[in-house]
């Protein structure tokens, strides 16, 4: 039982599809009490119609049972007589039961019993190996000559080709996994760009003018340069456009929509609020207050006027002036400074996609940690693994050693007990930390 | 002198019965000694770690005994069934006919009812099926065919319409079927209300004639979250439902939630109903 039999056995103990069912009958004395019982009635007392409820439950249960292991046989059967079959020719197995019995399948049973029970002659069980094999040999020409073997010879690849698909999904965890899942997480470090709110930039419509507005003049200007071949008119017409552009500013500012902040819009508005409540009279003296009431709230074409006429360069440094200013005061919490104005679109998408980004990454990198602690814990128990493979054999060798030791009628020294005790203790050590 | 006869054919089955079950007992001697024979093959194969020739042809034999076995065990509990199916069938008829001919019997009490219909439940045959046979029509939740006609005696639900006009769909048994008019004569199973319906094809519902077993047709029962109609417990109605479990195993029932706008959910709890008792609903609802 060594060398190449060997090797071949523990394939074959691998491959077995054999399901080895457990087929122990129904213990009717537990599970079926009115049956049990009936069984020990005399004829004259035999059944009543106060038992058949029972009995009809106890015996289902029993039907249920015997249909189950018909069904298991069979599919065992079917295992048995297909795994016989289909070794390959290049395995060596020794075929010649199986194909034998083949044809007897639909016959009775008594031929099996007898081959079971007297031995085949064919393969006896405790037969020499080297016996077998030549045997087998013999057997395995006389198939591959028979037709019925050649047609059944069309590989299918289709399990090779299922198995490589699955073979990355099995594969051991290595070191690069782990680096790729750190990286994975690392990549997210550097997301805090993404989250980043730019300064408002000037209107596009402003830019766009401003832009047009240069372009214009350089084509001017070149046209100009070729037809005059004069300097000084470039000058002049950047001066002009520069005024042009004051224009569009001036215009800009003069819709209806007011230039200045939030913020600032808040404050002076509150400022006359409180005028006009303090007294009619008040207002009524006041011209002035008054006046600017109504300018402010009416949108008639002399708001952008008085605007204008405040005379106040640059709305949004206002803003930001007023924003510090009530920072400073602590009226303004620091929450509020982040306050937006609630009609940016553009604001409010960027916040939008941001958040989701957010919400993705997190899950993200919650999941990569989950799969690089897992894949941690695998590496783990595949040292431990290998380790275990590496003490199976140590085991196997021992074993070995001692066998032939006995083989020899010779008794196992102290060290080499002493050795397969400690193979054995650190087999369990490992295999308690597999568990664990 | 019918009744005579009658528990002379009882008597008789019973008997057989007594006969059959110790045939099987034989039987199941017998095969016994083969199984324990495999279970010791089992085991010496998987010890040794290899698989002979010998040893696959060894188990083939002792497959192919023991399916042969199975075989004859089967066949001689199935005959015993039978037996008990029978004597079922007769003493139902006995009832039917002194239904028939003295009708108003003794009334059974209320609670007396109730245990009848879940000893009925309980004893309804289990199908088991041979190799591999489709559940047949009336096993569990497989419906009756188009054209099914319920045999006298039959326990089916029907639609009722009750003394202050509401229908209800009730627990009753057929007396006959008139195939001209297609209609059933059926009696409410609840004998306190004693009055005799016809009632046209569509407004009765066979009640299922087999239980399935869950652990080998899982098919055959409701899935979970069906609409059913299914018998309230301790009454005689069959309300509106949803399965909330399966059954796992043959003597269990299902759970079941009945719709029931006394509770915040509109659903009461979970309720057993046994698989004879459960059938799908009819989309026709009162309107």
């Amino acid at each position: 039982m060594k060398g190449k039999g060997k090797g071949k056995d523990s394939t074959d103990s691998k491959e077995c599809p054999l399901q080895f069912p457990d087929f122990t009958p129904t213990e009717h004395t537990r599970v079926c009490p009115r049956f049990t019982a009936v069984l020990q009635r005399t004829e004259e007392i035999g059944v009543g119609l106060e038992d058949i409820d029972a009995l009809q439950l106890e015996i289902e249960t029993l039907l249920v049972s015997v249909t189950k292991r018909q069904k298991q046989l069979d599919q065992e059967m079917k295992v048995l007589i297909s795994w016989q079959e289909k070794k390959t020719p290049g395995k060596l197995q020794p075929e010649s039961t199986g194909k034998r019995s083949r044809p007897d399948e639909g016959k009775p049973t008594k031929r099996f019993k007898d081959a079971s029970g007297k031995a085949h002659p064919l393969t006896g069980g405790g037969r020499p190996k080297k016996n077998f094999q030549s045997q087998a040999k013999f057997q395995e020409y006389e198939f591959s000559d028979s037709p019925v073997e050649l047609s059944r010879l069309p590989k299918n690849d289709a399990p090779n080709r299922f198995w490589a698909s699955i073979e990355p999904y099995c594969a051991e965890v290595t070191q690069d996994n782990i680096k790729v899942l750190e990286d994975l997480i690392k990549t997210h470090e550097e997301d805090a760009e993404y989250y980043k709110i730019p300064t408002l930039g000037k209107h596009y419509s402003l830019k766009w003018a401003q832009e047009d507005m240069v372009e214009e003049q350089k084509e001017g200007a070149k046209t100009n340069d070729k037809r005059r071949g004069l300097s000084n008119n470039s000058s002049l017409n950047s001066t002009d456009a520069e005024k042009i552009l004051k224009k569009v500013d001036k215009e800009y500012e003069s819709d209806d929509t007011s230039p200045f902040g939030a913020l600032t819009q808040r404050l002076v508005s509150c400022l006359i609020e409180e005028n006009l409540m303090a007294s009619l009279e008040d207002s009524m003296v006041d011209t002035d207050s008054k006046d600017n009431i109504d300018d402010s709230s009416s949108p008639n074409p002399g708001k952008g006027g008085f605007i204008r006429s405040l005379n106040i360069g640059n709305t949004t440094q206002l803003e930001k002036r007023i924003r510090q200013e009530l920072k400073e005061q602590g009226i303004l919490e620091l929450d509020d400074v982040t306050t937006e104005n609630p009609e940016d679109e553009v604001l409010a998408e960027l916040r939008k996609c941001q958040a989701e980004l957010k919400s993705v990454t997190t899950q993200n990198i919650l999941h990569a940690k989950h799969l690089l602690h897992q894949a941690k814990e695998e590496m783990k128990k595949q040292e431990l693994r290998k380790k275990l493979l590496i003490i199976d054999t140590e085991v196997m060798e021992v074993y070995k050693k001692m066998a032939s030791a006995r083989q020899k009628k010779k008794i196992p020294t102290k060290k080499e007990k002493d050795q397969a005790w400690k193979v054995l203790k650190e087999r369990e050590n490992v295999l308690k930390q597999l568990d664990s | 002198m019918q009744k005579d006869t009658d528990s002379a054919v009882i008597q008789e089955k019973l008997k057989e019965l007594y006969h059959l079950i110790h045939q099987c007992q034989e039987e199941r001697n017998r095969s016994e000694h083969n199984l324990t024979n495999i279970a010791k093959t089992h085991e010496r194969m998987q010890h040794e770690q290899k698989l002979s020739p010998y040893y696959k042809t060894k188990l083939r034999g002792l497959y192919n005994t023991a399916m042969q076995d199975a075989e004859c065990e089967a066949e001689l509990l199935r005959k015993a069934l039978d037996v008990i199916a029978e004597v079922r069938t007769i003493r139902n008829e006995r009832r039917l006919a002194a239904k028939k001919s003295e009708r108003p019997k003794e009334t059974i009490r209320r609670g007396a009812l109730m245990k009848m219909l879940q000893q009925n439940a309980l004893t309804l045959p289990l199908w088991i099926p041979k190799d591999d046979e489709k559940p047949p029509p009336l096993c569990g939740a497989v419906p009756a065919e188009p054209n099914y006609v319920a045999k006298a005696g039959d326990m089916v639900a029907s639609l009722v319409k009750g003394p202050d006009g509401d229908e209800n769909w009730i627990l009753a048994e057929v007396i006959t079927y008139n195939h001209n008019t297609n209609k059933y004569e059926i009696d409410d199973i609840d004998e306190e209300q004693k009055e005799r319906h016809v009632l046209s094809r569509r407004r009765v519902v066979p009640l299922p004639l087999m239980r399935a077993n869950p652990e080998t047709n899982p098919d055959a029962l409701f899935p979970k979250g069906a609409l059913v109609m299914a018998l309230y417990p301790q009454t005689t109605c069959f309300y509106r439902a949803v399965i909330h479990e399966i059954p796992e195993a043959v003597k269990e029932d299902y759970q079941v939630l009945f719709e029931d706008s006394s509770y915040t959910e509109g659903y009461s709890p979970p309720l057993s109903v046994a698989q004879r008792y459960v059938i799908s609903c009819k989309e026709s609802r009162k309107k």
